[in-house]
This record gives C-alpha cells, structure tokens and sequence, in this order.
C-alpha cells in the first residue's frame, strides 16, 4: 500500500531554505518585471539576499496576487505525510506571525512548513504601519 | 517516569521535580513533569521571542523549548549536546524546560515550604514558595503561571497576526 504523501515546496529566503505547500504557489519566475507594490520583499521569514527569483501567491479567496521574493527555489519533493508536524501549540501561542504552521522533516533534517498566502497577507497588514 | 506519590494536602511530604536553573536549585509540582530528555537539535523560529529559542522532535513529536533564564531577563541556560529537558503539560501547553542540570523527584514537608519573598521581579515574580531538603534551599515555581505568562507575553495583544 503506498503512503499518503505531500508534495512540498522547498525555497532559500537568506541563508535558510523553508518548505511551502506546492499548491500554494501559483507560479515561479523572475521579480524584474513585477510592479513594486506586489512584491514581498521581507517578512516574518526574514529579508532575501537579492531580488532575482519570486514565488507568485494568491491571496486565500483568490482575489489577489503577490510576489514573494526569494534567493532560491530549490525544488519540489514528495514527503510522506507522516513527516509533515503541525507547530506545538505553544509555539503557535508565542509567533507574532501565523504564516509557520509546521515542520516537515526531510532527510531527517526539519524545515520550517509555511503558510504563503498567511505570509504574504500579514505582510500586506503591516505595509500601512510601515510606511506611515 | 514513575509516578510520584500524590501531593498531601494535610501538611505531609509534597513531591516536586528539582532542577538546577539559574545557578540555583528549582522545583515545581512532581505531577507536571511527564519526561526528561537530551535536548536534541533546535530549529529557530522566525520572530519568536527569546525565550522560545526554538523546537526539537522527540519520537517523532515537535516540542517547544521554553528558556525560563531569558523569560526572567537573566542570561540563556547554555545549550551544550549533554543538556537536558523536562517536559511538562501546563494546561494546554506542553513544552520542554531547558535545564542547566536536573535532580530529579524530592520530598519536602509542606510546612517547610515558606512563602516567597516579597520581591517581584526576575524569577521571584514565579515563585510560590522556598523549601528546604536535605540538600538545602529549593525555591518553588509556579509554573502554569510561568508558562501562561510566557505566553502572554510573547503575543501581548490581539493574538497572533491575522
């Protein structure tokens, strides 16, 4: 019998490589010719390096689409879901940002499982407070 | 680990779980304490407070660890390979309590256990009393306190972001 499995998102944001639901992403590609306003270029997860690689998210009711800047995409793999950990509820409690929801063990090693649509909304929650 | 005798409301022995944290002896009630464990790798979380300085898997179950020294405004207990846990269910929350070193269960009279002094700041602010055993002054956390606290600081206001 096979195992239920996820197909997880793995992207570097600075020197850390997280893992995302693949659904979640609409679509990858270069920054250079998204306008300003729909780039994420920091959040909760930290600031990228450069700005060369996005991960493209729709909001949660679809409505809209933002980009994510990242450093790297580093693929997609296949991970049991038995290797997929929600956060402890603790943790959860203490987060200012909703957007990690888990850890996904991979070759042993866990990374951090992230919510994007949550990610980049929060984001856009406190775009306002920053600029004003 | 075995469960301790039942604490005696009459006045008898207690049992609580001591550690060393802080450079002193701590205890809190036996029946919270459910494992000690080598504290296994920490993975960071991003933008979470200091005194959560991350979480560990142990048998395939993802802790938090929480650092009660950072909690108080004292410095970090020193995570080494050779560092240990207890975890503890407080309510809701489980959690690992990082350790600079553990004792295990003791037995302290009930009138023994004083109350704590009046200061309320740092780890004072968490006390319930201070016993003293064989091996001399044990301070007395309340640690659902401790922890509910911890969690109420971390999100002061209107929870996690939306």
């Amino acid at each position: 019998m096979t195992e239920p499995t996820s197909e997880i998102l793995l992207f570097q944001v600075g020197a850390r490589v997280f893992a995302a639901v693949v659904h979640d992403a609409v679509r990858i590609g270069a920054v250079r010719d998204v306008s300003e306003d729909d780039l994420v270029l920091e959040s909760a997860l930290g600031a990228p390096f450069g700005r060369e690689r996005g991960i493209v998210v729709a909001s949660h009711e679809g409505a809209t689409e933002r980009t994510l800047v990242v450093d790297q995409v580093v693929g997609v793999r296949s991970v049991p879901e038995a290797d997929v950990q929600p956060l402890p509820a603790f943790a959860a409690a203490c987060l200012v940002s909703g957007a990690v929801t888990g850890l996904v063990m991979l070759d042993e090693a866990p990374l951090l499982l992230v919510d994007l649509p949550t990610l980049v909304r929060e984001r856009s929650l406190a775009a306002p407070e920053l600029t004003a | 680990m075995a469960d301790p005798k039942p604490t005696d409301a009459t006045g008898a022995d207690a049992w609580y779980f001591c550690l060393r944290l802080l450079g002193a002896r701590y205890a809190f009630e036996a029946p919270l304490v459910t494992e000690v464990v080598r504290l296994g790798p920490l993975t960071r979380l991003p933008a979470a407070p200091a005194f959560l300085p991350g979480v560990f898997t142990h048998r395939g179950e993802v802790l938090p660890v929480l650092d009660i020294g950072l909690l108080v405004g004292h410095g970090a207990v020193p995570i080494r390979a050779s560092t240990r846990a207890a975890i503890v269910h407080c309510g809701p929350w489980k959690v690992a309590v990082v350790t600079e070193g553990v004792e295990g269960l003791v037995s302290i009279p009930r009138r023994a256990i004083e109350p704590p002094p009046a200061e309320s700041s740092g780890v004072a602010e968490f006390l319930s009393g201070v016993g003293r055993d064989r091996a001399g002054t044990v301070a007395v956390l309340d640690l659902p306190r401790l922890v509910e606290t911890a969690r109420a600081r971390a999100v002061p206001a209107g929870g996690p972001a939306a």
